[in-house]
């Protein structure tokens, strides 16, 4: 059996991966509040996709960690506006399982993980079409 | 954690059976190999009177790569950031697998007791202590009152 790394450290190696620039494209995240010793908080931008009608927007995004992350999955939100099937059009909250990659959570997935799921979703034939809110309008 | 090695098996009863003074670790039920901590600031520090929660984690690879560890109390101090991340060499590129959970929290202890600001993992902090330090020092002091007294 591996060693299970504790929440707090997981967070920390989390971030030093986006603090390093080291996300996958097109994505990116961050502490809301650097002073933040519990992690909780996080902000995060999905570029939209090329060859879709998300293409050249900056989405932004908030996540919460709580104190069962990761044996649990955080709770993801749009702040910008989007139409996007599995996520709740009065408040921005993303249906996790909606999303086939990370549908079955795993203590191995990240927020990262999540970010190029939902960047993978907008780009899949059934959602890439899809009218959207005008730019610049949130939840 | 059937498979907890020998070498933290021991180090944790040592700890338990020849505590440090001032300095208090145990694992958490659930996961031998993750630590609550306790250091008492070292006297005649402006930490004196404080007791600082950390939190430690003994990887995969432990002994053959440093324990992590990080001060969930707040604390002012040049070495240490604003999440508790401290820069301490031995926790780095001169960790040893000769040294122990017990020898790297008196290094912390020490590390309080001899803050460092030509090693700065908290730049602003770094500064203050450089240009003016004793106002740095009674701002540790506060902090200490304010976040490790309660």
């Amino acid at each position: 059996m591996s060693a299970k790394v504790p929440r707090n450290f997981r967070l920390l190696e989390e971030l030093e991966m986006g603090e390093k620039g080291l996300s996958a494209d097109g994505c990116s995240y961050g502490l809301e509040d650097s002073d933040d010793v519990m992690m909780s908080n996080w902000n995060a931008t999905i570029l939209g996709p090329p060859h879709s009608v998300y293409e050249n927007r900056i989405y932004s995004l908030k996540i919460y960690c709580g104190s069962e992350y990761p044996d649990e999955p955080p709770s993801v939100s749009f702040i910008s506006k989007i139409n996007l099937p599995g996520v709740d059009q009065r408040t921005g909250r993303v249906d996790l399982s909606k999303l086939a990659r990370v549908a079955q959570w795993s203590r191995n997935f990240t927020m990262e993980k999540i970010l190029v799921a939902l960047r993978e979703h907008m780009a899949h034939p059934n959602c890439r079409k899809l009218p959207q809110p005008p730019e610049g309008t949130e939840f | 954690m059937a498979n907890l090695p020998k070498r933290i098996i021991k180090e944790t009863q040592r700890l338990t059976e020849e505590p440090v003074p001032g300095i208090n670790a145990v694992p958490h039920e659930d996961n031998l190999r993750y630590f609550d901590v306790s250091i008492h600031g070292p006297s005649q520090s402006p930490y004196e009177g404080g007791i600082f929660r950390l939190e430690l984690f003994l990887p995969e690879d432990y002994p053959m790569c440093p324990p992590k560890i990080r001060f969930l109390t707040k604390i002012y101090h040049p070495n240490i950031d604003r999440l508790g991340r401290i820069c301490l060499d031995v926790l780095k590129s001169n960790w040893s697998p000769a040294l122990q959970i017990r020898t790297i929290l008196l290094s912390i202890q020490a590390l309080l007791g001899a803050p460092n600001p030509d090693d700065p993992l908290a730049n602003d902090v770094a500064q203050k202590w450089k240009e003016d330090e004793k106002t740095a020092i009674e701002t540790a002091r506060q902090w200490t009152r304010t976040h490790a007294m309660s």
